[in-house]
């Protein structure tokens, strides 16, 4: 029993809360764009968690370890389909005919409360392997 | 290995293993949906007699269910997250001072 794949479930931890605020400071840095290559405004972004076995050298090693060993990935990105928020802008070149810009239908505080979510998530599991980390070390020290 | 006390802290420490792995676990699942926090009966496992079977995982009951069906209490999981660093801190040092103990005997009659 290695307390090593511990380290690889929360280094999985730390790259899908890093993907996450990532998607999000896309959102936050688009939140006034009008013009994307799919056309129309920006729509927000956000990251799909799901849990899964993590990926290790020692497949067959862990095969026979207890169940239930689960890390953590980005299985995608959603996209929000709300309809685009309408703003008076007649002099804005994206304007329709009626003076109306459609503009990205995004909430600033939203995506700043998710941004501190996905820091703090990243800062538990890095005390996670200082904490696996020290009881690795412990093991190596009785050699001494 | 050496003797029963030793054996014990051995699967002591196996078990704090396997219940830390848990709580990576289940702190890296902290945002994802649906997910259940997961440990071991720490006690009933340390009571089996046979320490070479790995522990069964259950789900915890009790714990507040968010809004995404995930109940995962980062308070819970960081306190056993010390928890298990300092329990596995004491049960290395009983088996260092057990080895210490056998090594004075070993060297004993020697004038180092």
């Amino acid at each position: 029993m290695s307390l090593l794949s511990a380290l690889s479930v929360s280094a999985s931890g730390m790259a899908a809360q890093r993907t996450r605020a990532e998607v999000l400071v896309e959102n936050i840095a688009n939140s006034e764009t009008t013009r994307t290559a799919q056309g129309g405004p920006y729509r927000r972004k956000d990251a799909i968690f799901s849990s899964q076995s993590v990926p290790s050298a020692f497949q067959s090693e862990l095969d026979s370890e207890l169940s239930g060993l689960q890390g953590v990935s980005v299985t995608g990105i959603s996209v929000d389909s709300r309809e685009p928020e309408r703003r008076y802008m007649p002099g804005h070149p994206d304007a329709d005919p009626d003076g109306y810009v459609s503009m990205p239908r995004m909430n600033p505080a939203e995506d700043m409360v998710d941004l501190m979510g996905a820091s703090r998530s990243y800062e538990a599991n890095v005390s996670a392997i200082s904490a696996v980390k020290d009881m690795i070390q412990r093991s190596i020290d009785l050699l001494r | 290995m050496i003797d029963g006390l030793t054996n014990s802290l051995e699967h002591y420490m196996d078990l704090l293993t396997a219940r830390q792995k848990l709580v990576a676990s289940n702190i890296a699942n902290a945002d994802t949906p649906g997910y259940r926090t997961k440990d071991v009966n720490f006690q009933a496992e340390l009571q089996t007699a046979n320490s070479a079977l790995s522990p069964h995982t259950v789900e915890v009951g009790g714990l507040p269910v968010k809004n995404d069906g995930n109940d995962v209490s980062l308070d819970r999981e960081a306190r056993l997250l010390a928890e298990n660093a300092m329990r596995f801190n004491l049960a290395s040092n009983l088996i260092r001072s057990q080895l210490a103990t056998i090594k004075e005997a070993i060297q004993e009659g020697k004038s180092s």
